[in-house]
Formats: C-alpha cells, structure tokens, sequence
C-alpha cells in the first residue's frame, strides 16, 4: 500500500512538471506583451524596459523557463506581473475563499444529489424521479451567472431572507486570519457570530454553485442504484425480511458508491476550479476571479500557479477517491 | 442519534434569521462604495496609477495644490496656501508655502523636508506615475528643495511647463508622505515602498485601516486632520465586479454608493424612491485613429470623408443613450483649452464628393481594429463598430472590423502596424498638454507617432501652448492647435463618455472629479 502511495506521488511530480510546462509555454505563444498590460497604455519605454528586466522577460523563452523551473523545484512560485507579489501570497490569500465556496457547494450536491438520486432509483419511473429528471435537467443547463442574479434578486433583495454578495456582512469585521478560511478562523477566534453570518453568506453561493453539480450527483446515483437494486443479493436482503432502510442504504447503496464516488471527487475539483462566475456574482474574494484576471492580463506566473494549484487538488482529490474504494469494496486492492 | 442532530443543528443554523427582519444596513457614520476594484495594486502613491488605487490614496493623502469637485481650471490651495512661478533665466521656480500646523495621521508635523523627500521619493521608486515628474515636468531628485521648515522651492528646466508641473502636483503622484514614517518601515532601498502597499502615512483627512484585495479597502477619519472633520467617520470601499450585483447593494441599502452601473440599469433604478442616480464626467476621449501612412488614409480627402460619413448624434443618442457628449476636437470638455466645436455631422453625399476628389469614386476598404469589451459609456466597442460601419458603407467605404483583446490591440498600434483604430485616451493629469502633445507631437512617440502623424506646425504649436504662462494668450493657441488637427489630423473623435453612480437618498455631497475620483470628505447620509 505504501509503495502504491510512493508510486502515486511520484506521478503527480511528472503530471505537475507537464502541466507547468504546457502552461507556460501556452501563456507565452499569445501575441501581446504583458508588460503593456500591466503598465498599461501610457507607459513610457524605459519603464517598460526595467519592467521586462525586473521580470526577466527579456530572456528566452527558454531561458525563461529553465530559470522558472529552477526556482520552482525550491518552491518559489515567482512575482506576479499584475499585482506585483509573489504568486504564493496571492494563491495564499484567494485559495481559501474558493475551498470554503467549493466545499459549500459540494456539500449542497451531496446533500441533495444522493437522497434525491436514491430516491428516484427506488420510485423509478414515478412522479418524483420525473421531478427530479426535469429539476436535474434544469439544474444541470441553467446558466451559473442568471441563476446566480436570479438567486440574489430574490431571496436576498426582495425576500431579505439570506445576506448579500461578500463572504460576511459589511458590519462585521473578519476574525484575524489564520487558516484564511473564514469559518475556521471564526471558531478558532471564538466568534459566533461572525462564523454564523459567514455560514448564511455561503447558501446563496453555495447553491448556484452547486447546483449544476447537484444534477449530475442525482443522475449517476440514480443509474448506480438502478444496477445494484435488482441484483440477487439485494433481492435476497428483500427476501431476509430486512427493513427497507438497511437494504437501501447497506446492500444497496454501498455497492453504488463505486461510480458516484468518482463523479463526487471530479465535482470538488470541477467546484474549485470552476467558480469564476459564482465569484463574479457574489463578490466573492477568490481563486476563480483571480485566475481569469491573471489570464486577461497574461500574467503567466500567477497562471502557472493557479494551474499547479487545480492540478495538484485534482490529484488529490483522485487519491482521496482511489483510496476510499478500497473501503467500499475489499475486492480493490493496490498491492 | 448523532447524524440526526447535525442535521438539525445545521439546518437551525441556516434558517435561524429568517423573519428576523433582515439584516443590519451600514451604520450612519460609515459610508459603503461599491465597485470594481480588481484593478488595486498597491495604495503607495508613488505606484499608484489605477483608477482605485487613486481613488483611495486621493483620500489619505494630501497634495500641495488641487482642483476641487469638477473645476479642473481654477487651482486650490491644499497643503501649500500659495505659490509662485518665477523665470529664473536658464530655469523656472515654483515656491510654494505651506499650511502651518498640518500633522500627518502618524501624529509628527508636515514639513518642507517632507515634500521634498516624496516627491524625490517618486522620482526614485520610477514606477508607473513617475514620468510625469521625471518626463512631463523634467524633474531629477534633488530638484525640490526645502527652504526652513514652510517654504519648498522646485526648480524646473526651460523645456518643462509649469502649467503642467501644477496640474500633476493635484494628482496622487504629488502626495505628501510622512517620511520618517516611511523610512522606518523601509526594507532594503525601497523608501517604505513594500510597506505603504497597504498602510498609509498621509495628512488627508482619512487614513487607511486596512486593504483585502479583491474584498475592500476600509478607511478611517485622520484625528489629525488639519480641515473640517470629515462627515462620515469610516469608509468602505467595497469590491463588488459585477454592477447588477451593485444595484441590488444599493436598492436594499447595503451600499450608499454603486460606481459602475450600465446606463440600462440606471434607468431602472431611476424609478426607485430610495435611490438617486448621479452623473459623472470623465476626461476620456473615444476616438478612431488613422494611419496616416496607410494608403489610401494618407491622402487629407479619404480622412475628411471618413469624419463627414459618421452618424455622431446617432451613436451618442441611440447607442449611448444620451451617456455621452459629442466632442470632435483633442481636448475633452471640463479641460483648459476645451474647443466645443463640432463641424461634421453624417453627410454621404458630400463624403462621396471629398472621395471623388481624391480619385476613389468607388469606395475602398479599410481595417478597423476594435477592443472586446464594454467601452467608455456603457455599451460594447463592437457595437460602436458596427455603427461606425453601417454609416461608412453610406459612403461607399467597407469597414472590415477586427476584434482584438486590448492588450493585442495595443501591441499593434504601438508599433505603427493598424490602419484604422477605434480606442480611448484619458489624459495623464488635468492639463491640455495631456491631451495635446500626446495627440500632436510626433516625437513624443504617443497617439500621433502611432498613426504615423507628423505635421510640425501642430508639434510646435502644442509646445508654445504648453510653456505659455499668460492664459488668454494659452487660450489662443490651444484653439489654434485643436482647429487645426480638427480637420488635418488623423483622428475621428467619437464622443466623451459620462458615468454614473446610484446613491440612496440621503447621501449628500458627493461630487466625482473627472479625473476619475471622489473626495469622501463632503459626502454625509
């Protein structure tokens, strides 16, 4: 097992390396000059000049990237070009903001996607999995950002249910940072009530993201369970006299957590990386906006670095499910 | 048991405020703007050269002298109460006297010493504002001079004008910074550059409390204010990227103040009681530039033909819906010098004659590269585009339009490669010359040396106007200068963009100053 895990963190050296490479090399095909976006139009010719100097963007590309790929290897990520910091304090500060999005989201795509996906499964082809083929297909087509407005026009402007866009009321001023992750910080601080109205600013994000997510959890239940349901074994369960509940949620549903798992850990990297219009929306302060600014601006070492980011989350997250399969099913094994 | 409970708890967690009659609105002495901010890159006013990064370091720092709500010709004492231009044969002196009893908001006294140390202190950083001390005003370190503790004498060279020199001292780049301050929190040679980032050591009347980019920058009334106390004591600048979202900050009263509402939605919200919508000037110019060397626009004719085939009215009417103003000379509206004259109107008949005249009877076709985006004003620069090019095809010219991100854009007209342009320019500080060497001279490598425009007489008038100290006599030679590019240049200037806010009712005194930012120090709810 722990050659297998030696194994697996070897790759994800090579993945990261390629990935770093192809990004790199992809941000510095584009025909415009950074520097004139970071300095923009005004900007004399000697500055632009210290500009690329100070940056090193007078070099080769190649020179460029071997001495990129140096500093790297030591964990230095490199300067932005836009915000003039170093990408690790920028990542530092953006990532935890997108984790907390994300991680709402995929709790609400959990939380609804599995009931409603193991319901419809068990009434298939009645009412409810009607409803929930035509809600999974809304869910899963409506556009982020109209869902997004639809969601803050109602229940936070005319309803005045939930908080506005922000990761916490303008009243209230954030814990001091410690994880970056406002929720974490705010029990460590002891602060009820700012973990509280930064748990209500996160429904309304949370759900436009999640949502598409949702979907998808829903349909790849449903079909996992539809398998498992009428297999023997489960049918022999039935025969045992089980209550239904166990026979559900022990025979069955262990069995179908196989595939949903897969399509559970491809959501939270999908939710991580993808959150750039939910940012948009909701003000949120993180790493989606964060990546596409830098990418208008071809700001490339921040565009690496959120790319190694995604890239190293992912494999993580596969990791994570590749392991959990060995608890579902002792028949996986990776010796 | 345990799973069950979670549940409960998490679901009494997400519903417990409901009719609890919402939430809180930002209390009285605390002042909520919305914008985009994602352009703050650092607050020191030596780097500063974003739109709110300036709108920030304008309100913790203090300059010597200031134009004041949107009167960008009459100049204000700020820290210096008076000064004086003397011709010193080989070199100007400008004195300037200061304020007495002025503290900085770290609590030690303004002095000559620290004028001198900031603007030496800009001059060194030489980051994006610099070259307008170091360029425009033909300033080294060491040209700014204390004289005892109240008087700063600046010596420019000859080729610099005063006027101009003036004009930038009203800009962030001539902040006053509390030195010692700064140089305590200096690492390596950086003047306090990494630390003034995200603190502030100014005498404006707030001072910075902290900044988390991409969320808000939060500032605090400065006890040491030397002028009235401001009326609200806390203002947050909040970043709120997508405007709808910012109406609806502002119709529930989360917000005061929303900065960048499209001109739809500040239609809608005009309907609502507890909301005022506000314009705004701006200096910016749109404009279509010509490459004057690119056959057939270097003949004087095809460029005449091309101003006379456009639907001016139409684009700031219809398109802009009134969101603009129709400007054809170089220099905007609300600038010294502003010529208001708008000769060319759409006329395809005598467009075809000027075409004829110059032996393209036939029409032609032409490239005209054009941003992504919104553009100044609030509609896409496509759509203008396409205005642009259903009103040329009347005179029998083909438009071929090119969309390009902007910083490709750029790369191209900044090395000469466009044929035709569509793009802003905002002056660099509230003087003609901003607008006029840029515009005129050749040599300055600017808009004119990009459309490959070099006529001698505009270049020369533009410097006579620039040095000139006497203003009627400076009046007279701008109006000579935009007259003369009006019809000889190569531009097409389209409109002058305005802007809009959404204010709740009661938020009094906010005046935008074209150079595209506020001083918060008015406004009260």
């Amino acid at each position: 097992m722990s050659q297998y895990l030696l194994g697996r963190i070897a790759s994800t050296g090579l993945v990261l390396v390629g990935v770093s490479a192809l990004t790199f090399f992809i941000a510095h095909v584009v025909p415009a000059d950074p520097v004139l976006v970071a300095l923009g139009e005004h900007a004399r010719e000697d500055q632009i000049q210290a500009y690329r100097r100070a940056y090193g963007l007078d070099r080769p590309v190649l020179v460029q990237y071997l001495l990129y790929m140096g500093r790297l290897a030591q964990g230095d990520l490199g300067v932005s070009i836009r915000t003039r910091r170093p990408v690790a304090d920028d990542l530092r500060e953006f990532l935890p903001a997108t984790i907390e999005l994300g991680t709402a989201a995929w709790v609400v795509a959990l939380l609804l996607g599995v009931p409603a996906g193991i319901v419809s499964a068990i009434y298939k082809d009645r009412l409810f999995d009607h409803l929930c083929r035509i809600a999974a297909l809304m869910g899963a087509s409506m556009p982020v950002f109209w869902l997004g407005l639809l969601l803050l026009g109602n229940v936070y402007y005319r309803l005045r249910w939930l908080p506005g866009p922000g990761r916490l009321d303008i009243a209230l001023s954030p814990p001091p940072s410690r994880t970056g992750l406002l929720l974490v910080d705010a029990l460590l601080a002891g602060d009820g009530a700012v973990f509280g109205n930064a748990l209500l600013h996160l429904v309304l994000p949370g759900l436009t993201l999640g949502l598409f997510s949702t979907a998808v959890v829903a349909r790849m239940t449903r079909s996992a369970m539809l398998e498992v349901l009428y297999q023997d074994y489960v049918r022999t369960a039935w025969a045992k006299g089980l209550p239904g509940r166990r026979v559900v949620l022990r025979h069955a549903l262990r069995n179908a957590m196989i595939p949903t798992l897969t399509i559970i850990g491809i959501a939270f990297g999908n939710l991580l990386s993808g959150a750039v219009l939910t940012e948009t929306v909701f003000a949120w302060p993180g790493l989606g906006r964060y990546a596409t600014t830098s990418a208008v601006s071809l700001d490339f070492p921040a565009v690496v670095g959120v790319t190694l980011v995604a890239a190293v989350i992912y494999t993580l997250v596969n990791l994570v499910v590749d392991l959990l399969y060995v608890r579902l099913d002792p028949r996986v094994r990776y010796d | 048991m345990r799973p069950r409970l979670a549940v409960v708890v998490l679901l009494a967690a997400l519903f417990w405020p409901f009719g609890t009659g919402g939430f809180a609105a930002p209390a009285r002495d605390t002042l909520v703007y919305v914008s985009d901010i994602s352009d703050m890159i650092s607050l020191d006013p030596a780097v500063a050269y974003e739109f709110s990064g300036i709108l920030v370091a304008q309100n913790v720092y203090d300059t010597l002298v200031a134009f004041e709500g949107e009167d960008l010709s009459t100049l204000k004492p700020r820290l210096a109460t008076s000064w004086r231009i003397r011709d010193a044969g080989s070199a100007w002196k400008v004195t300037f006297k200061l304020r007495p009893g002025v503290r900085f908001s770290t609590g030690r006294p303004l002095t000559a010493r620290a004028v001198a140390f900031s603007l030496d202190r800009v001059i060194a950083l030489n980051k994006s504002p610099a070259f307008l001390l170091k360029d425009v005003a033909g300033l080294k370190e060491g040209d700014t001079k204390a004289i005892g503790n109240d008087t700063v004498e600046v010596t420019l060279p000859k080729t610099a004008s005063p006027q101009a020199f003036l004009s930038i001292l009203t800009f962030t780049v001539g902040a006053v910074v509390d030195p010692e301050e700064a140089l305590a929190h200096q690492s390596g040679t950086d003047r306090g550059e990494a630390w003034l980032r995200n603190h502030s050591a100014g005498t404006g009347p707030y001072r910075l409390e902290r900044w988390d980019a991409e969320a808000r920058a939060v500032l605090v009334a400065n006890p040491n204010y030397w002028g009235p106390r401001p009326k609200v004591s806390r203002v947050i600048i909040q970043h709120v990227p997508e405007t709808s979202t910012q109406k609806f900050m502002v119709a529930s009263g989360d917000a005061d103040i929303a900065a960048n509402l499209t001109p739809e939605q500040a239609r809608e919200m005009a309907g609502d009681q507890n909301v005022k919508i506000q314009r705004g000037k701006l200096l910016q110019l749109v404009y279509i530039g010509m490459n004057v060397k690119h056959p057939p626009l270097d003949k004087a004719q095809v460029r005449e033909a091309i101003r006379w085939s456009i639907d001016y009215d139409g684009i700031v009417r219809n398109l802009l819906r009134g969101e603009a103003r129709k400007v054809q000379t170089i220099i905007p509206e609300g600038l010294f010098g502003f010529n208001p004259a708008t000769p060319f109107q759409q006329n395809p008949a005598r467009a075809k004659a000027l075409l004829r005249e110059a032996g393209l009877g036939g029409g032609f076709t032409v490239e005209l590269l054009v941003p992504t985006g919104p553009a100044p004003g609030g509609v896409k620069w496509s759509d203008i585009a396409a205005k642009v090019q259903s009103d040329l095809a009347k005179s029998g010219i083909t438009l071929q339009i090119k969309e390009t991100a902007q910083a490709q854009l750029l790369n191209i007209y900044r090395a000469q490669k466009g044929q035709m342009v569509l793009i802003l320019w905002g002056p660099d500080f509230p003087d003609p010359d901003g607008n006029a060497t840029p515009f005129t001279d050749f040599a300055a490598k600017s808009i004119a040396w990009r459309n490959q425009y070099d006529d001698p007489v505009a270049a020369r008038l533009a410097k006579q106007a620039a040095l000139e100290t006497n203003r009627s006599r400076r009046l007279a030679l701008y109006k000579q200068l935009t007259d003369r590019v009006l019809h000889e240049g190569p531009y097409v200037v389209l409109y002058q963009p305005t802007t809009r806010f959404a204010l709740r009712k009661g938020v009094q005194g906010f005046v935008w100053n074209p150079m595209a930012f506020a001083e918060f120090r008015t406004v009260s709810k």
